[in-house]
């Protein structure tokens, strides 16, 4: 089937494309102009902004967290509407169909779940699995786990660190690695109610900052795409964009990515001991190229913070609202999950908000800094797109900064920033940046034999409409979105990548399961074969 | 005698589908059973004794159908969930309670898992392990509450003997965990513990780890969460998943009348089988049950291999089949089942 996209405006800034034409795809993949130019089916893009599929690289969607966050909050979460006829549980709240439903019909066809601890690896690949349309991948978690603190803590050298990693990745079948309050959370079991970047975790003798330096050599000497993800400590605290600062400085020369990097905005000027320090953050990323952030953007409302940061998660259990929290300590990193209400009219979340649009207006490369929400924990993903049109329109913001508690908006810059996000930043921001930070080759651009992800927007003087409902949405090929509403499922890809395991580390972790846990290790690893819906897609390393 | 079953007669396999008794070809039996969920209005899938595959199936079916989702361990399950979903609560994993458990809280009758008799070894030097049962029966709530106020220190009217010192002991662990079974208690004594665990944690460090609900309750309740949103007892009566602990019990609907076609799965060695006729049964191979349509399907891990909810490790875990067999699969048979009713009859 040959498929001719005609007459839109073709954002491709990957390929250096930024005008009115037609792009061709056949299958699974974006194709030249035939010479015959006879195409199966036309479709007529005439005033619509053509792009590729959009790509998540941080929202909670899926695993046992997330799961028992369901299970907690059954009143956050009623289905709206009965069963449609192609598409079923796509209208249960929350289900995982809901999930790629949405993400689908905003015109997302990859997202990544960024927190997953390996023992839980099976089951966030099988609820993915359940996801349809959109592509997925995870990344899996270390440094709070016993064994490779150990291994740190006896000087086991980089080429067994980098061993371990590649274990890890092999068994969760992971598309990289993210480190969750390195260290913090290890300590907590041993009752440590704070934890900084400097600060040392009992009985192993390692700090934080050595924890995330180690693993970010390993993962850069892999040769993963993605580099380290990084959850820094202190998240959620006033004046802790000392930490942020700290975490960036020790990267050196080496890539790190820093996740949610709204929660870190925050000083401790004003009367109340709270500002936003987005401006020195952001001046900070602009200067260290090596460095990517991704915002975690809060938005007013109801939501719930899910997060393997077990420490963070407990301490601030007296703001859950409702009242109630699950704090769960797992065999490495566990998790928290507390509902949470962001208020327009409460001074600290306002500043949160105002932190978050900072960063975006602030840090000058849309290559550098990544679209997230930090699903669910700044806000749901279904509010991207009034994100989307808050970046793209000032008006817009200087009608939202009016309801603002102006003493919030004192200790913030968001009122003098005029910037407005083009078309082809939220291109970049959204689809060819982070393609290049995962290592998707074929993905977030539009190229020849690029994969046929496209998304297809038909803007209108409600932008947030506009991104809301993409006018239609190509996942490999098959039309899936038609006018914004899905139409049908197709069920997508794991992405993982499989450097190669080494033969002793495999048997020092047989070992080890064995004294540790009388577990055979291969139990809690993701077997290549068990999934038979959704089959993985290797992502190649950089040797 | 239909052609068919002539056939399932003199095959040489064994037979894996009856109706009413005598042995059919597996799409004759399903064909049967799709009638008999057509003619339904309230079909209710019952027990759930299933693996993952099992309990997709089973939740997709009903979704279709407008059926009703419950499990044999749905009351221990929500014993747990109703206390959490209320106020929270503190959790660890079996594998991080047997590694690192100082102080073992055994409530109720609960069995103590087999590492209670050996130290704990969180880091790389043996901890000796305390272990304390509350098993009053009757008495069990007010000794929660008792010690709930003597580990905060507060005044009790009257201290039973040995309170003080199980306070001490609680408020002296370094990473305590409470263990019991909500089959076995009442809702209030879980919500009882959680209080305590909450409150231990103000100064120590305190979690729970209850035990596991029977026939995959932990692993069906988990796959009910990402489809529909909700645990079990859930249905789709009226279209959309709808979450009900009453409305949806199997037993009382079955009990009342209210369900009008029973689908009994249970494939795991030794589950319960129905305490009346049950119209369809996906059952493994030798249950004694009485059903209109019944399947001798095959058990996950034994004869077929299966993702499953594993007690030891806590987690979803794949495994491979013992002896791999060429009985149908419980999540193969409820899809046959669907792929008919999705056809519309000619």
């Amino acid at each position: 089937m040959l498929i001719r996209i005609v007459g839109g405006r073709v954002l491709d800034p990957a390929n250096h494309r930024d005008e009115i034409g037609d792009l061709w795809l056949e299958g699974e993949r974006v194709v030249a102009a035939p010479a015959h130019g006879r195409a199966d089916e036309t479709f007529d893009a005439s005033g619509c902004v053509v792009m590729a599929g959009a790509i998540d690289i941080h929202s909670h969607i899926a695993g046992a967290n997330v799961n028992t966050a369901r299970l907690l909050l059954p009143e956050q979460h009623r289905a709206h509407a009965a069963r449609p006829a192609g598409t079923p549980l796509s209208n249960a709240g929350w289900s995982t169909f809901e999930t790629g439903k949405l993400y689908a019909q905003m015109g997302f066809t990859t997202v990544v779940e960024p927190a997953v601890s390996p023992h839980n690896a099976l089951h966030a690949h099988l609820e993915l699995a359940d996801t349809p349309v959109i592509d997925k991948a995870i990344l899996a978690i270390l440094g709070n786990d016993d064994f490779g603190l150990s291994l740190m803590r006896d000087g086991a050298g980089p080429a067994a660190i980098r061993d371990h990693v590649a274990w890890t990745l092999q068994s969760s079948k992971a598309l990289g690695i993210k480190v969750i309050n390195a260290g913090g959370v290890a300590a907590f079991k041993d009752n440590v109610r704070a934890f900084s970047f400097d600060d040392v975790v009992p009985h192993y003798g390692m700090s934080s900052r050595q924890i995330v330096k180690t693993l970010q050599r390993a993962v850069a000497d892999l040769g993963v795409p993605h580099p380290l993800h990084i959850h820094c400590n202190n998240l959620g605290l006033p004046g802790n964009f000392e930490t942020a600062l700290a975490t960036i400085a020790a990267a050196e020369d080496l890539p790190l990515h820093l996740a949610h990097l709204q929660f870190y905005g925050y000083g401790r000027e004003g009367k109340l001991g709270f500002s936003s320090a987005a401006p020195k953050l952001a001046e900070a990323v602009n200067a260290a190229k090596n460095v990517t952030i991704d915002v975690g953007q809060a938005m007013f409302g109801q939501t719930v913070t899910i997060s393997s940061d077990v420490l963070r998660q407990f301490s601030a259990r007296g703001q859950a609202h409702p009242n109630k929290y699950v704090i769960i300590d797992g065999d490495a990193n566990g998790g928290g999950m507390l509902p949470y209400k962001y208020k327009s009219g409460a001074f600290a979340n306002a500043v949160q908000f105002a932190v978050g649009l900072e960063l975006f207006l602030l840090i000058e490369d849309p290559g550098q800094v990544f679209f997230t929400t930090d699903h669910p924990n700044g806000a749901p993903f279904t509010t991207y797109p009034e994100i989307f049109a808050l970046l793209m329109s000032r008006d817009l913001r200087d009608q939202w900064l009016e309801k603002l508690p102006a003493e919030a908006l004192a200790v913030t810059t968001l009122r003098g920033l005029r910037r407005e996000y083009t078309w082809a930043e939220i291109a970049v921001m959204t689809r060819a940046a982070p393609a290049r930070l995962l290592g998707l080759r074929d993905r977030g651009h539009l190229g020849v034999g690029a994969r046929a992800d496209v998304a297809i927007y038909r803007p209108g003087p409600d932008l947030a409409a506009t991104f809301r409902h993409a006018e239609r949405v190509y996942k490999d090929g098959d039309c899936v979105v038609r006018e914004g509403v899905l139409t049908h499922y197709r069920f997508g890809r794991a992405l993982r990548v499989a450097p190669e395991p080494d033969a002793a580390m495999t048997r020092r972790l047989d070992a080890y399961y064995d004294s540790r846990y009388g577990l055979d290790a291969g139990l809690l690893s993701v077997p290549e074969t068990a999934l038979p819906r959704e089959p993985f897609e290797t992502v190649a390393c950089q040797s | 005698m239909t052609e068919e079953t002539i056939g399932a007669a003199i095959d040489d396999r064994p037979a894996v589908a009856w109706i009413d008794g005598a042995p059919v070809v597996f799409e004759e039996a399903v064909a049967q059973a799709e009638r008999l969920i057509r003619a339904s209005s309230l079909p209710v899938f019952a027990h759930l004794g299933a693996d993952v595959e099992g309990a997709r199936e089973a939740v997709l079916l009903a979704e279709f159908v407008g059926g009703v989702l419950d499990h044999a361990a749905s009351t221990a399950l929500l014993r747990d969930l109703d206390p959490i979903r209320e106020t929270g609560g503190m959790l660890t994993t079996p594998l991080e309670a047997a590694v690192r458990a100082d102080v073992v809280l055994l409530v109720g009758a609960v069995a103590a898992p087999d590492w209670v008799s050996r130290p704990a070894r969180p880091y790389d030097a043996d901890i000796p392990r305390r272990t304390l049962r509350l098993g009053e029966g009757a008495a069990l709530l007010s000794r929660l509450a008792a010690l709930r106020a003597r580990v905060k220190r507060r005044p009790v009217a009257s201290a039973p003997a040995g309170l003080e010192e199980q306070a001490e002991t609680l408020r002296d662990a370094r990473f305590g965990v409470a263990i019991w079974d909500a089959a076995e208690l009442e809702a209030l004594a879980v919500e009882a513990i959680h209080g305590l665990v909450r409150d231990l944690n103000e100064t120590t460090r305190f979690s729970t780890a209850s035990a596991p609900a029977r026939d995959n309750g932990v692993g069906v309740q988990t796959v009910c969460g990402w489809m529909t949103g909700f645990p079990l007892r859930t249905g789709f009566g009226r279209g959309q998943p709808e979450h009900d602990p009453w409305r949806h019990d199997s037993r009382r609907l079955i009990a009342s009348g209210e369900a009008d076609c029973v689908i009994w799965v249970s494939t795991f060695e030794g589950g319960a089988a129905p305490s009346q006729a049950v119209d369809i049964a996906l059952c493994a191979a030798g249950a004694q049950i009485d059903a209109r349509v019944r399947f001798a399907v095959a058990r996950p891990g034994l004869d077929c291999d299966t993702i499953l909810h594993d007690n030891a490790a806590g987690a979803l875990v794949a495994r491979k089949a013992a002896a791999a067999s060429s009985a149908p699969t419980a999540a193969a048979t409820l899809a046959a089942i669907r792929a008919r009713l999705e056809t519309p009859p000619c």
